[in-house]
């Protein structure tokens, strides 16, 4: 994805080094990597918006306690713009958020939690994906980007296993 | 007004204040009559600032605005036969589309982080166009605006917000909501206008 000519990376520490999902971006390009201010709500609205311009953003939030404050951005608009403009805009972004470690130490009570159930009954169009194995990686993120349907998908990693599995 | 002097002049504005007053007066009547499912939230009083402000905005250009936003769509192209059966069918406050590239929302703030977003697309993608943001008085307050505006002016994004104060937060005056006022920031386009209709509907037929 990193050689995609219409990716773009967005987050925080994607252009330092800072949590788990940093580390997976060594390979994409600087100039495809947007570091972006602790703004949740807006860093997803902005993802939103630059897919409406025909990029396909891949925006990180690396703790899913974090993400809950674009749930705005991600209900009332990315997920409901499909039916809003009768099919018209149909802007694909995905989504990353990482579930916090519980080991080696355990990060505590607004740093580990996991919403994803609660997600799957919130979203109508955006599409949950939960990571549980590393094999499953590549065609998620491959199937996240080509898909016919062009719909955004959710994807859901685990901090724990990036250094168990 | 205060348009901004780097701002020139694009478009040729066809349509008359009469006109814009004349096709809300019809969007009210039919709701009046019952025969509109959804909410509407009508405009009046604001026809010349408008008309004076899409003079500068390109058919290229993406307007976001909120759920007031018929004139707004007349104004940057969007199809008057279209828009009105769009209204009819419940959706005047969401008549999204491309071509123009229009955007209404109705959650307060709501259209500002995806007008950042697009204006970021833009500026990537060296594109030459510009994304116009409206928001009220009452939105200007908020969170969401003030680190939005931040964001475009120290990344230099092209990005035009206006503001449309009709002292209103909804059903609440916005100097009773918040006690004071921010000033308007460096940059943005402002005007205030009298609200006629109350904040959704006509005062007639349903209050939801």
């Amino acid at each position: 994805m990193a050689n995609k000519r219409d990716t773009v990376f967005l987050g925080q520490a994607c252009k330092v080094s800072g949590h788990a999902i940093s580390s997976t971006l060594v390979e994409v390009p600087e100039e495809k990597r947007i570091e972006l201010p602790v703004f949740e709500e807006t860093q997803m609205g902005i993802a939103t918006g630059m897919a409406l311009e025909g990029l396909v953003p891949i925006t990180m939030y690396p703790r899913f306690d974090f993400f809950i404050l674009a749930c705005n951005q991600l209900v009332n608009h990315l997920d409901k713009i499909r039916d809003m403009s009768k099919g018209e805009m149909t802007p694909r972004v995905i989504i990353r958020v990482a579930v916090g470690a519980k080991n080696p130490i355990d990060a505590g009570p607004q740093h580990t939690q996991n919403h994803v159930e609660a997600f799957r009954k919130m979203l109508t169009e955006v599409e949950v994906v939960e990571l549980d194995e590393p094999e499953d990686i590549f065609r998620t993120f491959k199937e996240a980007y080509e898909r016919s349907d062009s719909k955004s998908t959710l994807i859901i990693e685990h901090g724990e296993f990036y250094g168990t599995k | 007004m205060n348009i901004p002097k780097h701002l020139k002049k694009v478009r040729d504005v066809t349509i008359t204040p009469q006109e814009l007053i004349d096709f809300e007066t019809k969007v009210k009547k039919t709701y009046e009559a019952g025969k509109i499912k959804g909410p509407i939230h009508l405009a009046k009083n604001n026809e010349e600032h408008l008309i004076e402000i899409f003079q500068y905005v390109d058919q290229d250009d993406w307007v976001f605005v909120p759920w007031r936003n018929h004139y707004h769509a007349l104004l940057h192209g969007v199809d008057p036969e279209k828009l009105f059966d769009s209204i009819v069918e419940g959706r005047s406050m969401g008549t999204n589309n491309l071509n123009p590239n229009f955007y209404a929302s109705s959650i307060v703030g709501g259209i500002i982080p995806l007008a950042l977003g697009v204006a970021m697309g833009i500026k990537y993608r060296g594109e030459d166009k510009r994304v116009w943001c409206f928001v009220g008085d009452m939105t200007m307050e908020t969170g969401v605006f003030h680190e939005a505006y931040k964001y475009s002016k120290n990344f230099d994004l092209p990005i035009q917000w206006v503001v449309e104060d009709n002292e209103m937060s909804v059903h609440t005056p916005t100097d009773m909501a918040w006690g004071k006022r921010q000033e308007v920031p460096e940059g943005v386009i402002y005007y205030k206008y009298e609200m006629e209709y109350p904040h959704h509907g006509t005062g007639k037929w349903v209050n939801f």
